[in-house]
């Protein structure tokens, strides 16, 4: 019998899921993902999860919710921390917990602690232990890590050169994609904000596919290696210790940089503890380069309407200033 | 005579502004929407038709607002400008040198900030109306004060009182508090009035280099309470346009004679429009689980356009013009 795994298409689903599916393929473990968002995955997730929760852990939950009934097992890490000497938002860490306390009873959820914030090397301890749950032999699962760091590795070549997380999910796996969206002579945006939620068309009501139909090329943050993000915010007093923040902060800073960055649209969720500190010093700081900025702020009530008028007035803005 | 057409079809108002070709205001008309943006829009057609001149011909036509999209469909306007842009070119149009916009609309409010003459960043309130026309029609209802004479009785007041105006709710109980232990009215006002000027300030004008000149427009700048309470919390002078509450419809009519000028041609329908029956019906998809929910405009039995949905099945589907709903 095969078991099954149910990936929650949600938080840090854009950023790891080619290293998972590799993992688990690789042991030979069925992986299901829950489907784009759609209105009724965010209605259960809101009516689920505990009111204090940011729209992004809402959603979470509602994906999670659509996968009790459909896989053997949830995958659900705790993921503590990404980097050594870094943290990841707490709600994260929670989440497990949080979710634990909605899904039917008996729904068996995969909770392995991902927790590198002593050293990167921990990670491969944290996926035998993974491993562990369906398989006994080490050496398998070691080959399955190996395997996925490959991929992993393959995936973020992918998205440095241009390509969003679901073309790059496509390329990865030798499929062919085409580059839509590029508009040679358009304006280049440089859309910054956390990848579940850009990413997920539902939630950001298609931003970048509304920004492109509009003639403009979006850049993002997962389009930078990740040392160019650390190094920008170095130029910070205090090393900041939120690697999404970091990484929102990085990317802000090297783009607000660039001469053929007409503008940069930085996309929060309310609520969002990490977003609204960044979003500040974000603002502080791109006021000495004069690029136009516009803060976008999503949540479950966020009608269409608004987010349009002022997409349509920051590039009446930036089409203005470029004369 | 050539003239252009902007209107701009808001929460509260509906508004309509026919220029020259100097971009001069010619005549204008201000109407409540009440919920009905299309009856009033037809009303405002018939109330300028009757006043116009018989040797009048319009040759272009812009939409604005929160209403842009229905009021461009039916009238056939030559560009559907956001409200943001059109406040901007308005105001940079009748003070030239401008440079903070604050706007107070119905239910929206915006700072804008121009340097250079161009807009350089603007901010718009987000997740709450606190402060904002129908929020001050609320409260002047309540304290049985007609709207227009709400700013004057600010000005009377002597020491205005301190009200919370973080969130309307709480300002408005707040309010009620002060009624009970016996302050007098106009201090109530115009304690109301800086509420809202520090919840403005605070919220969308936080972090927003103010620099004069400033242009308050929209609605509420008709109040001159508010007006005041910004001169003193911002210490400089605070303009108000001569058509501050048409500000909108006119940037529009500016933009749409920009716009036919350079297409050569327009594609306003007319008067007319006034005449023909308007429908706007809705539905529920029920295609995906998004349930979107559908809006159709119908003219006379034909679908105009529709709009509401995420996936663009129904909004590129009008051309066989079958009704939906």
């Amino acid at each position: 019998m095969h078991e099954t795994v149910g990936i929650p298409r949600a938080l840090l689903f854009y950023e790891y899921y080619p290293f998972w599916k590799t993992f688990f393929d690789y042991l030979g473990i069925k992986t299901i993902i829950s489907p784009n968002t759609n209105q009724k995955i965010l209605e259960e997730g809101v009516k689920n999860c505990v009111d204090e929760a940011c729209l992004p852990i809402k959603l979470a939950t509602g994906h999670v919710m659509y996968l009790a009934s459909r896989a053997d097992y949830i995958f659900v890490p705790r993921i503590v921390s990404l980097a050594p000497r870094e943290y990841i938002c707490p709600k994260f860490m929670g989440f497990p917990d949080m979710v634990r306390q909605c899904v039917p009873s008996g729904t068996r959820l995969i909770d392995t602690n991902i927790n590198l914030y002593r050293h990167r090397g921990e990670e491969y301890r944290c996926y035998q232990e993974l491993g562990k749950y369906f398989v006994k032999n080490p050496f398998k699962i070691r080959t399955a890590y190996q395997k996925s760091v490959k991929k992993q590795e393959d995936y973020c070549s992918l998205l440095k050169k241009g390509l969003f997380p679901e073309q790059a999910m496509k390329a990865v796996d030798r499929h062919n994609v085409k580059n839509k969206g590029y508009n040679p002579g358009g304006p280049v945006i440089a859309v910054i904000g956390h990848s579940y939620n850009l990413f997920d068309r539902h939630i950001s009501m298609d931003l970048i596919k509304v920004l492109q139909k509009k003639g403009v090329n979006v850049v993002t943050a997962e389009n930078l290696p990740e040392e160019t993000m650390r190094s920008e915010t170095s130029i910070l007093p205090k090393r900041l210790f939120w690697t999404l923040g970091q990484k929102m902060l990085g990317a802000a800073f090297h783009y607000m940089k660039q001469p053929e960055i007409s503008g940069i649209i930085y996309v929060v969720s309310f609520a969002c503890g990490p977003d609204s500190m960044v979003g500040e010093i974000i603002e502080r700081y791109i006021k000495y380069e004069n690029t136009p900025f516009l803060k976008l702020t999503l949540d479950e009530h966020t009608g269409e309407a608004g987010v349009i008028t002022r997409i349509e007035a920051f590039l009446d803005m930036v089409y203005w200033k470029a004369g | 005579m050539k003239v252009f057409i902007g209107i701009d079809v808001g929460s509260v108002s509906t508004n309509l502004v026919l220029i020259d070709n100097n971009n001069n205001v010619l005549d204008f008309v201000y109407l409540r929407t009440s919920g009905q943006p299309i009856k009033m829009l037809q009303e405002g057609f018939r109330e300028l038709s009757s006043r116009l001149p018989k040797d009048v011909q319009v040759y272009g036509a812009g939409t604005t607002g929160s209403g842009r999209q229905l009021a461009g469909v039916i009238t056939g306007a030559d560009i559907i400008k956001n409200e943001i842009t059109t406040h901007a070119v308005a105001a940079s149009f009748l003070v030239p040198g401008v440079q903070t916009i604050l706007e107070i609309g119905g239910q929206d409010s915006k700072i804008i900030i121009l340097r250079k003459g161009v807009v350089y960043d603007f901010a718009m309130n987000t997740v709450c109306a606190a402060g904002t026309g129908s929020f001050l029609d609320q409260q002047a209802y309540r304290l049985n004060i007609p709207i227009e004479e709400f700013g004057y009785m600010a000005l009377e007041a002597s020491n205005p009182v301190r009200i919370a105006g973080r969130c309307a709710v709480f300002a408005e109980s707040d309010m009620i508090h002060k009624q009970q232990l016996g302050y007098n009215t106009p201090d109530i006002v115009a304690g109301l009035c800086e509420a809202l000027v520090r919840n403005y300030l605070n919220n969308v004008g936080k972090g927003k280099q103010i620099l004069s000149p400033v242009v308050f427009q929209g609605g509420v700048a008709a109040n001159v309470g508010m007006k005041s309470a910004f001169e003193k919390f911002l210490q400089t002078e605070v303009a108000v346009p001569r058509y501050y509450n048409i500000m909108g419809a006119f940037g529009a009519a500016v933009l749409a004679r920009e716009e036919a000028l350079k297409n050569g041609k327009t594609k306003f329908k007319g008067f007319s429009v006034s005449e023909e029956e308007y429908r706007a019906s809705g539905f529920e998809c029920d295609g995906c689980a998004n349930c979107c929910e559908i809006v159709e405009i119908i003219r006379s039995g034909t679908v105009l356009a529709r709009w509401g949905d995420r996936c663009g099945k129904w909004s590129s589907s009008v051309t066989n013009s079958e009704r939906i709903s």
